[in-house]
């Protein structure tokens, strides 16, 4: 009896976790005026990931991206390198992106920490981001 | 029967915690680049009237700068937006970090400042920023939105600030060339120069 009690709890919970995954339109290319650098931030979906959503900033536009997100940011290619930043409750982490009108691919990253997930910013090459970016949807805001 | 399983239940979900919390521990951050050097509040190399925004509520460059009687003008306006996150209470209530002071979600606020310097019709700059400020909570601790609203502030005024003084150079020769075509006793809205259809100076630091 209490196995199975455990059992329908612990399906319930792999159920929570799931729909937590970000439930939006499939991947699509930005499309973004002249003299702008493209860059699509992508968390992808791991079972059981982290739950929180720490904010991203890219130049001056932020988003909160869940698991199975991506969200495309759209930054005026100017002199001065390009800024992305993501807090999180315990530790920060950021990258310098070059100021070119080209698309780039930044994955967010959680790794473990005491109490909650550590987020990283990591810079990935166009092609293994193809791949991945295509697993996820869009984060509606 | 019943003893044993649960000690043994208890032992692994100690070794669980214990082996969780060494793998958080043993994960070496890498460290953030510390912020670019900025500028120390200090005031611009003009004078300028407070048109339209609150005088305790500006960026700390403008506040030393006011003058009741000066041609030139600006006009601040902030805006805040909040969107706060939140794990689900399903999710959190069942796990065991919640219950020693894992962030349940945070609280985030977005601040947009926009700054305009005028003299008369004449624009001699345009200033716009944007900050996303966010602070998490847990169950013992939790930010008031006022806290998170102030340090929002804070953070756009400063870059407003920076854009400004990087800007500083230019404008100081754009309100010089208005003054110096000022016919004596006139005030600048007569005798603004140049093209009143066109700004003095592209918008800057957008």
């Amino acid at each position: 009896m209490s196995r199975s009690i455990a059992a329908i709890l612990l399906s319930a919970a792999a159920l929570l976790i799931h729909g937590c995954a970000v439930q939006g339109r499939p991947f699509e290319k930005a499309s973004a005026p002249p003299d702008n650098a493209v860059i699509y931030v992508y968390r992808p979906y791991h079972y059981g990931s982290s739950l929180l959503r720490p904010a991203v900033t890219c130049g001056e536009d932020s988003a909160r991206i869940g698991p199975g997100g991506y969200h495309a940011f759209v930054v005026p290619a100017g002199s001065e390198p390009i800024l992305c930043s993501v807090e999180g409750a315990e530790t920060a982490d950021q990258v310098e992106i070059d100021p070119h009108t080209r698309v780039y691919y930044i994955r967010e990253e959680f790794v473990w920490g005491v109490l909650s997930g550590h987020p990283h910013l990591n810079p990935v090459d166009t092609d293994q981001a193809h791949i991945e970016i295509a697993e996820c949807c869009v984060q509606e805001p | 029967m019943k003893l044993r399983l649960k000690r043994s239940l208890l032992l692994s979900a100690g070794l669980t915690l214990a082996a969780s919390v060494a793998i958080g521990c043993s994960v070496q951050q890498p460290a953030v680049t510390p912020p670019v050097a900025e500028a120390p509040p200090h005031p611009l190399p003009f004078k300028g009237r407070l048109a339209d925004g609150d005088a305790d509520a500006v960026p700390p460059a403008v506040a030393m700068s006011l003058s009741s009687n000066s041609a030139v003008t600006f006009s601040y306006r902030e805006e805040l937006t909040h969107d706060d996150y939140h794990i689900p209470l399903i999710v959190s209530a069942l796990d065991p970090v919640t219950y020693v002071g894992a962030p349940l979600g945070d609280l985030g606020v977005t601040a947009f400042a926009s700054l305009s310097i005028t003299d008369g019709d004449r624009v001699l700059g345009d200033y716009t920023a944007k900050v996303h400020i966010s602070k998490s909570y847990s169950l013992y601790s939790e930010p008031t939105h006022r806290a998170v609203e102030q340090a929002a502030r804070v953070a756009v005024r400063q870059k407003i600030d920076q854009k400004l003084y990087r800007d500083a150079d230019r404008l100081a020769v754009a309100v010089a060339g208005s003054n110096q075509s000022l016919p004596l006793g006139g005030t600048s809205q007569s005798a603004a120069v140049g093209n009143f259809d066109q700004p003095a100076v592209p918008a800057a630091g957008k």
